[in-house]
This record gives C-alpha cells, structure tokens and sequence, in this order.
C-alpha cells in the first residue's frame, strides 16, 4: 500500500521535477555557473568603493585601464574569514584571482581576495 | 551593485533604515531568509499534500479531515512568507523589480491564490459526496494540478530571482 503509494506520488513528480532542474540548469546565472571557471582572471588594483552587503559584498577595483566590479560573499561570510569590513576601504590595494561574468564583462567573482598580505578564500 | 534608482516609492523603501539594516546587518538577512523558508515548506508542503490526495493518493484518508488539518498550517505558513519577502524585496526593490522571475512570480501567486479560492468556494462545497475512497471531480483533480504546478513555478522563480 504505502509503496504503491510512493510510486504514483513518483509518477506524478518526475515530469515536473525533471522539468525544473532542466530549467535551473539552463538559467543559472548569478551562482558560481554565470561566471566561466576556465579563464580565471588575476589582477591587483585600488579599491574604488565596496559594499559589504547582503547578498553578497563587492568592490570596484581599478586596474590599468579598466574599473573591475568584483563580487565578493555574503558579508557574515567574509566576517567569518576575518575580512572585516574596515579592510575593504577605499584607496586600499587589492590582489583578486576570479572569473568573468558570462554576461557583464566588467564584472568577475572572486575566488579569493589578497589585501595587505592576508589572502581569504571566498567561495 | 545595483543602484537604487527607479521609481520614487521603490527608492524609498530601498533608502529605508530596515531596507540598509536587511543589506547591511550581518545575519539579518539570513534569519529571514529562514524564516522565508520555514514558511514555505509549511504553506507550500500543506498545498502538495492536499493535491496528492485530491488526486487520489491515500483514498482512505477523508478528505474533509485532511482539509481541516492542513489549512491553519498553510495560513501560518503564509503568516511567515509575506512578511519575510516583503523584508528581502525592501533590500533590493528597484533591481528586482526589473526582474522578470519576480514578475512572474507574484503573477504565480496570484494565480495559485484564485485557483484556491475557487476550489473552497465552488469546488469544496459537495466534499461530502467524495470525501473518501471515490475520486475527486474532474474540478477537484485539475485544482490539484493546476496548484502543483502554480507553487512549483513560485519557489522556481522565488530561487531564479538569485540567477537573473
């Protein structure tokens, strides 16, 4: 009885739940997904500004001839790491080794942020 | 990173103290994503099981009864999201409101709300005469349907929301 009963329930989930994570698959952007692993990006710059915010924090990080928008993890995070917000001030010199947005070219996510020698992992 | 432009009462619910408290305080946030979520396995999770059995799943269990015992937690349920989403959409009001997901989402919602309140003002009323071991109308059956379908797209587009 109860296993009949499971396997209508499955009968009638598949579909749509397959249906879904097809979809999530396919749309997946802001996740680690949006960003393409297979040309990481390393540069060192000068913050700019930075926001240390939910859902994630960020810096905008000048380099030579270009102004990167870094995105960084969720601030509790970063305070868990020992990034603390003080440390993102702007002026600040900031190491980042990340991977470019799919969509915005002057946006990457950070897998690590070296700043005055302290290296912290992001992800 | 999305400034807070766009229309002037959005920009003013995202200008707000307990919008900047929501982006800002480290675990604000998280707790009423929590509660967010807490809300929507009960009222989400009580909306499936009602389907499951309206579309003939577990016969023997009277519908009436199951009607009785899953509708106050649904109502707590719903208690905890719209307060808690109204909290994460003061945090970012101007981006997603230019967010298609969140577009479609409360669209959703709409939806899945007329589609209950049809079944409990039509539908509902002759339960007693398929309260158990008899299958549902065809009314019944296509409600059920109709709300797996509704609340899945809404947790769908409540996650996409992150994505897009």
């Amino acid at each position: 009885m109860f296993r009949t009963t499971i396997r209508r329930a499955i009968r009638l989930t598949a579909g749509p739940a397959l249906a879904l994570a097809l979809a999530t698959a396919a749309l997946a952007h802001h996740g680690w997904s949006g960003y393409d692993a297979s040309k990481p990006v390393n540069v060192t710059g000068t913050i700019k500004e930075a926001g240390y915010e939910h859902p994630h924090g960020y810096v905008r990080l000048e380099v030579p001839g270009k102004v990167w928008v870094v995105t960084l993890a969720p601030p509790s995070r970063m305070e868990n790491r020992g990034l603390s917000s003080a440390m993102l001030k702007a002026g600040t010199s900031a190491t980042v080794m990340g991977y470019p947005s799919r969509t915005d070219p002057n946006e990457m996510r950070a897998e690590w942020i070296a700043i005055d020698g302290k290296t912290t992992q992001l992800r | 990173m999305h400034p807070p432009e766009g229309p002037a009462w959005l920009v003013a619910i995202e200008t707000s103290g307990f919008a900047a408290a929501m982006r800002h305080w480290l675990w604000l946030y998280p707790i009423v994503e929590i509660v967010h979520i807490l809300g929507f396995v009960l009222l989400v999770g009580a909306a499936v099981m009602f389907d499951l059995r309206l579309l003939g799943i577990s016969p023997r269990i009277p519908v009436s009864d199951l009607a009785r015992h899953l509708l106050p937690w649904s109502r707590i349920g719903l208690g905890l999201v719209a307060p808690s989403g109204l909290a994460m959409f003061s945090a970012h009001a101007t981006e997603w409101i230019e967010n298609p997901a969140f577009w479609l989402k409360l669209s959703l919602i709409v939806l899945a709300g007329l589609n209950a309140w049809i079944f409990h003002r039509w539908t509902f009323r002759s339960v007693a005469t398929w309260d158990r071991q008899v299958a549902a109308p065809a009314a019944a059956r296509a409600s059920a349907v109709a709300s797996l379908a509704l609340w899945v797209g809404v947790v769908t587009c409540g996650r996409l929301l992150a994505y897009l």
